[in-house]
């Protein structure tokens, strides 16, 4: 799931460093830069479990999975966080300086206080869609809205998979389809009008 | 590609338009008159005074996005190249706006 997740990322990436060679908006490189950074975290997080997987789950290669999980969650951060700074921009047109958070020294697995981090970030993007789809009423609108409720739910699943493990494949199938959603609006974009 | 202006990207709060949606918006009323324009036409359609529409059909026509024709009257049309501009900049601005951004 995680590298179907991870070739939409980076065709989101690549649609929107288009845009940004065509209109030299920054915003679309903020954008191009956080989908680099989503799908370089699946992918690294795919690659450790797929090694885990392979292994046959010995015992030399689990720390592979908090270190993946790791990488990650920090690509995430950065992700959102770069989303949530290009909002903040093209509303209130500021001009901050972007701060770069120092590599985190601790390895996580899935817990409450990285998932919720994630979530809060995700929420504050997906109230930002919610009022762009609002306005515009667009079905790719409504796609993009839908997609980062989605990962916001996944997030969601993650949190309470803390709590029981049950939840953990609806995470991942909430996240795929966050990833599926932007894939249809990448689809819709450039289909012939 | 065509370039915006050097440091003057369009915000949405901001009054002015960048020098790209103003080619836009010049080339989108060529469009929307089938591709065959008078420039009073597009003065009216794309908000310009008459200096600035001279000085931008020029700078379009250098691009070969535009071309002059007609005998009598002045007509603009989009070029191949124009048209091929104007489909990938409908691409973007949709993808754009789908996020929120405008472009």
């Amino acid at each position: 799931m995680e590298f179907i997740a991870f070739a939409i990322a980076l065709a989101v990436a690549h649609q929107a460093l288009k845009g940004y060679k065509l209109s030299k908006e920054k915003t679309l490189l903020y954008l191009n830069l956080s989908f680099v950074l989503l799908g370089a975290g699946l992918l690294i997080d795919g690659l450790a479990n797929l090694v885990i997987v392979l292994a046959r789950f010995h015992r030399a290669f689990l720390f592979l999975s908090p270190l993946g999980y790791t990488m990650n969650f920090v690509a995430q951060v950065l992700a959102y966080g770069l989303l949530v700074f290009a909002y903040i921009e093209q509303t209130r047109n500021v001009n901050i300086q972007i701060a770069m958070a120092a590599a985190p020294l601790l390895l996580f697995e899935h817990n409450a206080v990285t998932e919720l981090i994630l979530i809060f970030l995700l929420v504050y993007i997906s109230a930002q869609t919610a009022i762009n789809y609002s306005m515009n009423k667009t079905t790719n609108a409504l796609l993009v809205f839908g997609a980062f409720a989605s990962l916001a739910m996944s997030h969601l699943f993650f949190l309470l998979f803390t709590l029981a493990p049950v939840f953990f494949p609806f995470a991942h199938v909430a996240q795929l389809f966050g990833f599926l959603l932007l894939l249809a609006m990448l689809f819709r974009v450039n289909s012939p009008s | 590609m065509i370039p915006s202006e050097q440091g003057t990207a369009a915000k949405p709060t901001s009054k002015y338009r960048s020098q790209l949606r103003i080619y836009v918006d010049i080339m989108r009323v060529i469009q929307r008159e089938n591709n065959e324009a008078k420039p009073t036409r597009i003065l009216y359609g794309a908000n310009l005074s008459h200096d600035r529409l001279v000085k931008y059909l020029e700078e379009l026509r250098g691009l070969k996005v535009i071309q002059e024709g007609g005998t009598e009257d002045k007509i603009y049309s989009l070029t191949q190249k124009g048209i091929e501009f104007m489909n990938n900049f409908r691409r973007v601005e949709s993808f754009a706006s789908a996020f929120g951004f405008k472009i």
